[in-house]
């Protein structure tokens, strides 16, 4: 007989105040995970001592690195251990996203039960992703297939979608070993969208709608090109780059094109200064040129 | 002498009528593959007497045992009759109305064998020569279109067999309990090594081996304790689709073979959906130790049949990695049980090993194994000439081994200037004693499952230093491996040597590590054990 191993990911920088509660929520799971793997970010404020506390825990193992390689390098740092050390399944998070106490065990079963209907290997299971009010979190909407519905009309509890965000998503293991791991060199934005677009090419992924967690962000509002500004500018600096690079390099310079338009009407609606659209403009053009290619995990017991 | 025809098995399917006085006077390595290629006539055609004439030759020729030449009674001009002999399958009445001819060459004496298999014509004679002059370059080329061989093949679905309805009723069986082993050929090295630890098990189970190999062999290793009492047949190919189905029938009508366990023969593999359709009760699994990226190997033939298999036993996880996760078999038809074990003591795992070199001492640095392409010696050559060029008498080099690039091996170490610096070791001599004496191995193949001297080169407290292929990366710490394309691997294992040539601490840790890598692969299934808890159920 054959038992089913869950890691689950935890990437973390500088959410101190957060990160106890994020890990607390996992290992109050009616379906423990069987290893929970914290990576921390390096980062600078009180996070370690808050992991100390869980040092000794037989089930919780760290990652310490030495510098911030952003949620995708952390995410594919995670992903990569847990597959080193025989996860079955992945199930990754950010360092506030709080899981209801059955969120990991409805993901397996809705995977397993949305597997065995559509008798195929479906490459990823996602949960519902709530802000802090109860109501949806508009940062983590996966996009739905043209047919969604297919298993909720088969009376499953569960949508197909063709990309998510890395807020409560579960792996199979073997989509780690044909696709690879996220691409740390995104840093951070559309790292999440660029993977579960990636492995799609072996099936739609899942949203499980029973499975669900809380998202503990500031405001609940999606990515929107109109909100940038100076404080925020680094973080779309990555996201128009590492889109672009996708558009045009995983789909078509077409694709690519009908970006460049949607993050002009963005940036115009929201009045956004000329200097930082010029920036962004050079970032769409950096996105052209890079090209990084997926590291995949080492099978090593 | 005792008569090399009792020590086998093959007098359980065939009797000899006349025994001449030659017979005696064969060597044993020849009076087994006589004994292989008259078991072979004998079974497929019962009943009838079979007339031999034996030859051999000085030549470097292959055996030729079972194929169509056989029937043939006219051979080439260099080769010697050695006699006749006449020789009928037991349990049949003797046929007295005549007999079948055959022609039964047992090729050159195994030194001669010793050489690298040529295709003919002028292009690989070119490509040889190229190869023979330039290595290194060669190998450059070599390994690019391995990269792209590799994603070609990844991106192609692997076809496979249908699956097949079990029937419940077989034809009819023996009553000696049995194992059908299929091997590549009876050298026993590599994959092959383990094979013979599997055919000893099952005689130890009280099941008779029947062995199969694929590729004429004309090793010494038939002579191998491991082969007495089996009953082998060494094939040589084309045979007659008539004779094939006649030869796997008569042996399961004979015998009672519990399963069929493949080590690396496809003959073997491509008759399994027949078998499994005459012989339903029958398990059939396989061993399985290397993916091979040009051309899938014996991993992607395995694919092809998994539907008509039982189990797949893998030695490395990055194969159960490769059939479960990427090629989809069930888990539970996949079996990891490793060879940690197999050469060196498992016990061992707990010792912790520890540096032996002293400050001011040189360093020695020793590559193991057989000099074939797949562990490329030559580019440990090129590494020990960088070394010594950089560092001088600091680094002492030994190459241990033998194989079809021995000459070769020899002609670049002249050329290299490296003779007084690297001292070659044949097979003769003990490979504990070398390891003993290394600081550090350097394994340089292009491709491996896990190389079992990685764990006998930990267990005698030496480093290792490998290409990043197969599942090395299990037991190599990562640091220590080194990228396959060649010029990279020159150049990043020449920096490491030399990182390591004065930091006597680092060695230390960096032993400390891969002895805890080991450790946690050691403590992964064993192959033996599985096996045996295998046979056992089998022979029940």
């Amino acid at each position: 007989m054959t038992t089913t191993k869950v890691a689950a990911v935890i990437v973390t920088y500088n959410r101190a105040d957060k990160l106890g509660k994020v890990i607390e929520q996992v290992l109050g799971q009616d379906r423990p995970a069987d290893q929970v793997i914290v990576v921390d970010n390096a980062s600078t404020d009180s996070t370690s001592a808050v992991l100390d506390a869980y040092q000794d825990r037989e089930t919780v193992h760290i990652e310490r690195l030495t510098e911030n390689t952003g949620g995708a390098g952390g995410f594919a740092h995670g992903m990569s251990v847990a597959y080193e050390r025989g996860a079955d399944f992945v199930w990754i998070m950010d360092d506030d996203c709080y899981a209801d106490t059955g969120a990991l065990r409805h993901l397996l079963d809705g995977l397993s039960a949305a597997e065995k209907s559509m008798g195929m290997r479906l490459p990823y299971a996602c949960s519902v992703v709530k802000w802090t009010d109860g109501d949806v979190c508009e940062m983590n909407n996966p996009e739905p297939t043209w047919d969604w519905g297919k298993l909720l009309a088969r009376g499953e509890q569960s949508v197909l979608v063709n990309s998510c965000s890395f807020v409560s998503v579960m792996f199979p293991r073997w989509a780690l070993t044909q696709f690879g791991l996220p691409l740390s060199e995104y840093f951070i934005w559309f790292d999440d969208q660029e993977y579960t677009r990636r492995i799609t090419a072996a099936g739609p992924g899942i949203q499980v709608l029973t499975s669900t967690v809380t998202h503990d962000l500031a405001v609940n509002r999606g990515v929107n090109f109109g909100d940038v500004n100076d404080s925020n500018m680094w973080k779309f600096e990555y996201g128009v780059r590492n889109e672009a690079s996708y558009r045009w390099h995983h789909e078509d310079p077409f694709a690519a094109l009908r970006f460049a338009q949607r993050l002009y009407s963005g940036l115009a609606g929201g009045r956004v200064p000329w200097r930082l659209r010029r920036r962004l403009a050079k970032k769409f053009l950096e996105g052209v040129r890079f090209d990084p290619k997926p590291a995949f995990p080492r099978t090593v017991l | 002498m005792t008569d090399p025809h009792d020590q086998t098995g093959a007098h359980r399917v065939f009797e000899i009528l006349h025994e001449p006085d030659w017979f005696t006077g064969l060597t044993v390595r020849e009076a087994r593959l006589l004994d292989g290629a008259l078991a072979f006539h004998c079974l497929v055609r019962p009943g009838e007497r079979i007339r031999a004439t034996v030859l051999r030759t000085d030549g470097p020729h292959l055996p030729k045992l079972t194929d169509h030449a056989t029937a043939n009674i006219e051979w080439p001009d260099d080769r010697a009759v050695v006699g006749t002999i006449e020789a009928h399958a037991t349990g049949h009445p003797v046929s007295t109305t005549g007999v079948v001819d055959v022609v039964l060459d047992l090729g050159g004496p195994p030194q001669s064998l010793m050489r690298m298999e040529q295709p003919p014509g002028r292009l690989h004679a070119a490509r040889n020569a190229a190869r023979r002059r330039s290595p290194v370059a060669f190998d450059v080329l070599r390994q690019l279109r391995t990269d792209r061989l590799e994603n070609r093949r990844l991106s192609r679905p692997i076809p496979r067999v249908g699956r097949l309805h079990e029937t419940t009723f077989g034809s009819s069986r023996g009553s000696t309990k049995a194992v059908l082993f299929g091997l590549h050929w009876l050298e026993l090295g590599g994959a092959e090594k383990w094979a013979a630890a599997t055919i000893d098990m099952a005689r130890e189970a009280g099941l008779l081996p029947i062995v199969i190999s694929d590729r004429p062999s004309g090793h010494p290793d038939i002579e191998h304790a491991t082969f007495d009492d089996a009953l082998v047949i060494p094939l040589t190919h084309p045979m007659s689709g008539q004779q094939e189905s006649r030869l796997l029938s008569q042996l399961f009508e004979r015998f009672d073979i519990r399963g069929v366990h493949i080590h690396h023969c496809t003959w073997l593999y491509q008759r399994l959906p027949w078998i499994r359709a005459q012989y339903p009760g029958t398990d059939l699994i396989d061993s399985l130790h290397v993916l091979e990226w040009r051309t899938g190997g014996f991993v992607d033939i395995a694919l092809r049949l998994s539907n008509v298999m039982d189990a797949h036993h893998v030695i490395s996880p990055q194969l159960r990695d490769y059939l479960v996760d990427r090629q989809g078999l069930p888990r539970e038809k996949v079996q990891l049980a490793t060879l940690a074990g197999l050469t060196s003591d498992r016990t061992a795992a707990d010792a912790r090993p520890a540096p032996t070199r002293k400050v001011g001492d040189p360093l020695t640095v020793a590559f193991v194994g057989r000099f074939t392409q797949q562990k490329r010696p030559y580019l440990f050559l090129r590494l020990a000439a960088h070394l010594r060029k950089t560092h001088g008498d600091r680094v002492r080099f030994v190459m241990h081994g033998d194989g079809e690039l021995a000459s070769e091996v020899r002609s670049h170490r002249s050329r290299l200037g490296l003779d007084p610096v690297v001292e070659l070791r044949g097979p003769d001599q003990p490979v504990p004693r070398t390891l003993d004496e290394a600081d550090l191995l350097v394994i340089s193949s292009d491709n491996e499952g896990v190389t079992l001297t990685s764990f006998e080169a930990d267990a005698h407290g030496t480093l290792v230093l490998s290409s990043d292929v197969g599942s090395q990366a299990s037991v190599v710490v990562p640091d220590l491996l080194l990228p396959r394309a060649p010029l990279a691997f020159l150049q990043k294992g020449e920096a490491l040597v030399a990182a390591l040539l004065d930091d006597p601490e680092r060695t230390a840790e960096l032993l400390d590590r891969q002895h805890e890598r080991v450790s946690a692969f050691a403590a992964l299934p064993d192959a033996r054990d599985w096996t045996r808890a295998l046979y056992e159920r089998w022979a029940s």
